[in-house]
């Protein structure tokens, strides 16, 4: 008797130690992970919801600032021209710039992909831009293209680039190709890099001309790269909001609204009119179009992708 | 190419492939140097205009005469000196913020098990998807709620730890072998203690990656500066807002604006040049895994 209680008392004993310790893994587990899960909360989960509460009331700067609730910011976003113009913008922004950020950055990538001399010098050179400050590129930009400017100067053009409502977006489209085209080239550099060496040796042995071989086998290959830098880059360019606010020194979308864009116009809503109620729906209407570009995109381009 | 030898009639396509060869490398050299200006020459014309008079800076070509005028400016009339301050000191707390508490968090949730861990990481997860436009609105409110309007303390709170960093942190300590915690565990070493000195530093390429491109982001940081401190709190201003403010109220003091860029990108310059292995394998990894 005595000796089965002992057996007996062995296992649970452990299986009782062995809990214990489940139990402290667990307990590290969540002191560990408290304040990093407490700041996502806080600062992400939260404040979807309050945006969407704050979208339905008056609401100033300090709080409240009529009673009543309802739909009337939205009512109002949706039929504002401005708003209007800011959707058409980002539209052509992004269309003009993603094509041309990946077209730059794929041309980057290939030059540094040859075997040549002072690669990671000319690496650097295509990178920097891509560090620098999203305001210090502006401020040069639109020192450089400034009426007197050194590409007036060189060019023999008067045009005020940046301060012409005609120009300007092709501006900011300009700039961002210059700056973004080295981090595309980063992407595709690696994906240039991941393909086997064999099927370029089997090109060769066919007398496969250079120009063939990139729109024949390099550029199909690409496929997955050309993909994801379709959607990082594409959404990336719709929260366009720094340099358009540098170029009309704020989000009065100066020249007549052609530096209007949906986060200027939200940021505007909010510090310029002082209306968060207006800012908050303008935001959650734009996040609501987002994301249903996103679900379109994973729907059309992502199954292509699995393909 | 008629009149060739008999030994040149034996391999007929050398001298041709040679002489093809050395003009394709001249010719590529070429498009690289012409393609390196484009980046660089509006750089170096900057950087020449920093050094040229007001009456100067119209003129294109080098500075004549070469002035620090106004760099001198800069410095002492337009309070770059407290931004420089303000946006290293930010710099400095959120980046050590975020090393510590994404370390942490992302060893949880690469290795300790506890309850509701998957769904938490989704949780992590999903504030990617949640875009700045939309958090503004509410977090300006909460910060004036909880009267952190105008102190630095709000941009450290909302910053302390993101998701990305997390989840960079995460895949790193999963490619981790187990037995080194092990090895530790049987020491008698305990959580804590496994993660801060056995753990961590086995991390440290992760770490030292993410130190980096966070310093970047802080330093480069213009939209979250520009809601909290942007309205009203000019002793508040980082390095960014300071340029911005240059510009708005100066617009063609071409001298000091250009000395204020090159401010604005000389810290960054100097740790991508120091550091250029870990901006390029982190930048891709960040975006490939993210």
């Amino acid at each position: 008797m005595a000796t089965t209680t002992a057996t007996e008392a062995g296992p649970s004993r452990l299986r009782a130690s062995m809990l214990g310790a489940r139990f402290r893994e667990a307990g590290w587990g969540y002191a560990f992970a408290f304040v990093p899960i407490a700041v996502f909360g806080l600062f992400f989960i939260y404040p979807l919801g309050y945006a969407v509460y704050i979208s339905f009331l008056h609401w100033g700067i300090l709080g409240k600032t009529a009673p009543g609730s309802g739909t009337f910011n939205y009512a109002k976003v949706i039929h504002d021209p401005v708003f209007h113009t800011a959707l058409k913008n980002i539209g052509e922004y992004t269309v003009a710039v993603v094509p041309l950020e990946m077209a730059a950055g794929l041309g980057l990538a290939l030059l540094i992909n040859q075997k040549i001399r002072g690669r990671n010098f000319f690496r650097s050179a295509f990178y920097f831009p891509s560090i620098a400050s999203s305001v210090a590129i502006a401020v040069i930009v639109l020192y450089l293209f400034s009426q007197g400017g050194l590409f007036n100067h060189a060019s023999g053009f008067t045009t005020d680039w940046y301060g012409n409502a005609r120009t300007v977006g092709w501006g900011i489209v300009g700039m961002n190709t210059w700056t973004t085209s080295g981090t595309v080239m980063l992407f595709y550099l690696a994906a240039l890099q991941a393909i086997p060496d064999d099927v370029y040796e089997a090109a060769a042995l066919d007398n496969t001309g250079a120009w063939r071989t990139f729109w024949k086998i390099t550029f199909p290959l690409l496929r997955p790269a050309h993909f994801f830098c379709l959607v990082v880059f594409g959404i990336g360019a719709l929260k366009l909001f720094d340099q358009p606010f540098i170029v009309a020194a704020g989000a009065s979308g100066a020249p007549n609204y052609a530096t209007m864009y949906p986060i200027i116009y939200i940021y505007n809503a909010a510090f310029g009119v002082s209306d968060f109620g207006i800012a908050a729906a303008a935001g959650v209407l734009y996040f609501i179009l987002i994301f249903a570009l996103t679900v379109v995109e994973r729907l059309t381009v992502g199954r292509q992708q699995a393909a | 190419m008629t009149a060739q030898t008999p030994a040149a009639q034996a391999k007929p396509y050398i001298p041709g492939r040679a002489r093809s060869e050395v003009v394709r490398k001249v010719l590529l050299y070429a498009i690289m140097l012409a393609v390196a200006a484009v980046f660089l020459v509006p750089f170096l014309y900057t950087i020449a205009t920093a050094f040229k008079s007001i009456p100067d800076s119209v003129n294109v070509g080098l500075p004549h005469p070469w002035t620090t005028d106004a760099w001198h400016k800069v410095w002492t009339q337009y309070d770059f000196p407290t931004y420089i301050k303000n946006s290293f000191f930010l710099a400095a707390v959120v980046v050590s913020c975020n090393l510590f508490l994404s370390a942490l968090g992302g060893y949880a949730f690469a290795r300790l098990r506890f309850p509701g861990r998957e769904l938490l990481f989704l949780l992590v997860l999903g504030t990617l998807m949640v875009p700045d436009q939309l958090r503004l609105i509410p977090i300006f409110v909460m910060i004036v709620h909880w009267g952190l309007f105008g102190s630095f303390w709000s941009y450290i709170l909302i910053n302390l730890v993101s998701a990305v960093n997390l989840f960079f942190m995460r895949q790193y300590f999963l490619t981790i072998p187990r037995d080194f915690e092990e090895a530790a565990k049987l020491d008698g070493a305990g959580y804590f203690k496994t993660f801060w000195r056995v753990m961590l530093p086995l991390a440290l390429p992760a770490t030292a990656a993410l130190a980096i491109l966070q310093f970047q982001g802080v330093w480069n940081d213009f939209f979250w500066p520009l809601i909290l401190f942007g309205q009203g709190n000019p002793d508040h201003y980082t390095i960014q807002l300071g340029l911005a403010e240059l510009r708005f109220t100066y617009t063609t003091l071409w001298p000091e604006i250009a000395a204020g860029s090159l401010i604005a990108i000389i810290p960054v310059l100097v740790i991508f040049l120091a550091f250029q292995r870990f901006f390029v394998s982190g930048v891709v990894s960040a975006g490939v895994k993210g």
